[in-house]
């Protein structure tokens, strides 16, 4: 008897402990996607002109199923403590419903992660940036994304283009065609700037005199944060994962052995 | 003027006349070479130095005195009418050659002429559209996720078949002391069995 007491007490207690681990990680995953949502580094223009946004769907989905878990965290705790197999039935189902969902969130922030390579952004760039006569308005909307967000990119990181300043010379592109190359070899916010934002020495600049203008590329700067994003997003939803499959493995056994 | 073996590279006719050639005349260069443009003699008292151009201060200066743009002249082709120097963009991916000469401005007489350049090769620039975009081979991270994922998701679904089942297929009578199975707080009296008695 006390054999079977001790057992069954431990197993609730480990379950127990793995619901509150769950509850407390689903609280982070929703704080954690909440904040790439919220697009601190101002990227997603680019992301969405190149209709590549799967990594925002996989932390909108994961908001959603963060407050999931930790509500089923709850329930599953009240379940196990009164041994209910009702309650402890809706749990699993709900559970692995909520399981399937963060599946797809990692995957689909995994998946979309392997699309955003120097090319896409620099095929993007070339077509949309400051171009003269937008279609549509989606186009216009499109159009004044992609250029303001590479205009902040460019003056707040010191660089100019995607790997450099030459893609704008090796490549015709909308605003070579309504810039001549001799004035413009490379945009103005290329230039290095003073503190009113205007060229140190704009001849310098359409020169290329080393040291007034930006001479090495963007991709770092945009890459990096979409990285954080995909993989904190990918990889968090992963362990997650990983202790949910235990503890619903655990539950599975202790409700198939509660006696009516 | 393109490079060709078969073609006239002089500027001047038999008298030392300068040959004033269009760009039409010569098609773009191919025939004979054309003239570009024509400019005043500048003052020599004290002239910027090219060497300077790598100093902001006084690059400035050395643009205004020696700087010409060939090609700066985008529509002189497209007035039909026009027959004076035109100075239209060059072909992409042609190799050029220039040179400057000293043409008396009363009759034409080629004074001095400097020597022909070193050949340039303009770019062939690409299209955006000529950019690929594919994304190449997944990377590891993303199979590792799927594969794991996918399995385990596999094995809740048959723990779960696994446990309903058994709680179907379970054996009437008290539960085994040594088993693992949990009591629950019912009230006395006794609820309907599953299975015949």
């Amino acid at each position: 008897m006390a054999k079977s007491e001790d057992c069954i007490h431990i197993l609730q207690g480990l379950l127990v402990f793995g619901n509150v681990v769950i509850g407390m990680c689903g609280i982070a995953l929703t704080a954690e996607c909440i904040y790439f949502v919220s697009d601190p580094h101002g990227l997603y223009p680019l992301l969405e002109a190149t209709e590549n946004d799967g990594i925002y769907a996989a932390a909108w989905i994961g908001i959603f199923v963060g407050f999931a878990l930790f509500a089923l965290s709850i329930l599953g705790i009240i379940g196990i403590i009164k041994s209910d197999r009702t309650l402890l039935l809706v749990y699993i189902i709900l559970m692995l419903i909520t399981f399937a969902f963060e599946m797809a969130s990692c995957i689909t922030a995994a998946t979309h992660r392997d699309f955003l390579t120097p090319n896409l952004f620099l095929k993007q760039m070339l077509e949309r940036y400051q171009k003269a006569e937008p279609a549509n308005n989606n186009d216009k909307w499109m159009t004044e994304g992609v250029t303001k967000t590479w205009d902040k990119l460019m003056l707040q990181n010191h660089c100019c283009g995607v790997l450099g300043p030459s893609d704008w010379q090796e490549y015709t592109s909308a605003f070579r065609s309504t810039h001549n190359d001799a004035d413009f070899p490379w945009p103005r916010k290329c230039c290095a700037m003073d503190a009113q934002g205007l060229p140190v020495n704009l001849d310098g600049c359409k020169l290329g005199v080393p040291g007034y203008y930006n001479s090495n590329g963007c991709y770092d700067a945009i890459s990096g944060p979409v990285n954080t994003h995909a993989w904190g997003v990918a990889w968090f939803g992963f362990a997650i994962l990983c202790w949910t499959f235990c503890v619903l493995l655990g539950t599975m056994f202790y409700w198939s052995g509660i006696e009516y | 003027m393109k490079e060709s073996g078969a073609m006239s590279s002089l500027v001047t006719d038999g008298s030392s006349k300068a040959l004033d050639s269009t760009f039409q005349q010569t098609h773009g260069g191919q025939l004979r070479p054309y003239k570009a443009a024509a400019f005043h003699v500048p003052s020599c008292a004290s002239p910027p130095r090219l060497v300077d151009a790598g100093d902001v201060s006084k690059v400035s200066d050395v643009l205004k005195q020696y700087l010409f743009r060939v090609g700066d002249d985008g529509t002189c082709l497209y007035d039909p009418n026009f027959l004076d120097v035109c100075n239209p963009p060059l072909a992409p991916g042609t190799t050029y050659r220039f040179k400057y000469v000293l043409v008396e401005s009363t009759e034409g007489i080629v004074k001095d002429q400097t020597l022909w350049s070193d050949p340039i090769k303009t770019r062939r620039v690409k299209l955006p559209l000529q950019v690929d975009t594919w994304p190449g081979r997944r990377s590891g991270a993303m199979i590792v996720i799927t594969s794991i994922l996918s399995v385990l998701l596999f094995l809740l679904l048959a723990g779960m078949l696994a446990a309903v089942s058994s709680a179907v297929m379970r054996p009437e009578g008290p539960s085994a002391e040594t088993r693992c199975t949990p009591q629950t707080a019912q009230p006395s009296d006794p609820r309907p069995q599953l299975g015949s008695e």
